[in-house]
């Protein structure tokens, strides 16, 4: 799912300090599940930002309104019931549900209250981690189900680095978070499936054209 | 049918309704009981109830499995010829209106094959349905 985690809330207050009426929009799908953008954390929100502005000459109002899927425009311009005279929208969703809101609502403002971080998985309850990048060339196959892409801070193919030591990743003293290895975890994985020769095997360069370096990127279904 | 299901363990706690990051659980004491609700439609399907419940209670797999819910019912038209359902009723009316004549009901495969007149000869000489399921 897309993981998303809140802005401080300093810079949401600096965002939206110069509009008179907020609507604050959750997003009912993965920021939901992962605790950061749903209904009860737009209602904190909007909650805090009241807080925030309660000692402010003419403070904004802010509304609370969450919909299953911010990133489905004709769900959006349908169900999403925006109050009169609201003059901004404050999304709780990812990227692509604030520019779904923006090309929906021409004339209204809307600012992110997420950073959306990464296309992850819950591993752990309440902790979620990042497994892929969207490259559009999946090698999983040949990795044992591990992305180095995503995995690996050096994005690197060939196996681990000289900066890998007992299985964890030297960046883990750097940003002070024990980090594995993705290529330590590869080869482990390779290993238990009896597919190590996957490993020793040359394969062409992989195709980078299908990540983002061909343009934005996208999926039609015709017929 | 409920798509929510816990078992018998279930001791009424409320870990689930006060951990649902969707808020589609919900709960009611009155008088002597305690109710406890779902609604479907504000569920992420996230699974948090079922991590979370300290008796182990909610039956999580019918919630991803769930079953079908019965919607509506209507009448069939079938093939004049073959007899396989072609559509409702409803929908040879619509087509009849939008193209102001009646639209005689053939399968894919009887449509085009022959004139329309020998396959409602074959029809009848069957005795199958020649027209709008009639």
């Amino acid at each position: 799912m897309i993981v998303g985690t809140q802005k401080p809330l300093q810079e949401i207050v600096s965002s939206v300090s110069e509009y008179h009426k907020v609507l604050v929009v959750g997003c009912g799908t993965c920021v939901t599940v992962c605790l950061t953008g749903g209904d009860k954390e737009a209602r904190r929100l909007a909650a805090a930002l009241d807080q925030e502005f309660s000692r402010k000459e003419n403070p904004p109002s802010f509304d609370v309104l969450t919909i299953e899927r911010q990133c489905e425009r004709d769900w959006i311009a349908s169900f999403l019931e925006i109050p009169n005279d609201t003059d901004a929208i404050l999304s709780l969703a990812c990227g692509a549900g604030v520019q779904t809101l923006a090309a929906v609502y021409k004339d209204l403002p809307v600012i992110p209250a997420l950073n959306t971080t990464f296309l992850g998985a819950l591993d752990r309850p309440g902790e979620w981690n990042e497994k892929c990048v969207g490259c559009g060339d999946c090698i999983l196959t040949h990795t044992g189900g591990i992305c180095p892409v995503a995995l690996c801070a050096k994005r690197l193919f060939n196996g681990p680095c000289g900066g890998t030591l007992n299985g964890k990743c030297e960046i883990s003293a750097v940003i002070g978070r024990e980090v594995d290895c993705a290529w330590y975890l590869i080869i482990e994985r390779l290993s238990r499936l009896g597919k190590l020769d996957e490993y020793h095997k040359i394969r062409q360069p992989k195709d980078w054209s299908a990540e983002t370096a061909a343009g934005p990127r996208t999926l039609v279904h015709t017929g | 049918m409920s798509f929510f299901k816990v078992n018998e363990k279930c001791n009424g706690c409320l870990a689930c309704v006060q951990n649902c990051p969707a808020g589609a659980l919900n709960y009611m004491d009155k008088d002597a009981s305690r109710k406890i609700y779902h609604n479907l439609s504000l569920c992420a399907r996230c699974g948090n109830c079922w991590r979370i419940c300290p008796q182990a209670a909610i039956d999580f797999q019918q919630l991803l499995r769930g079953g079908w819910d019965e919607v509506i019912e209507m009448e069939l038209i079938h093939c004049m010829v073959c007899g396989e359902p072609v559509y409702t009723t409803g929908v040879g009316k619509t087509l009849s209106e939008k193209l102001e004549r009646e639209v005689a009901a053939l399968c894919p495969e009887h449509k085009k094959s022959f004139p329309l007149n020998t396959w409602k000869r074959i029809a009848q000489g069957r005795g199958l349905h020649t027209g709008n399921g009639k």
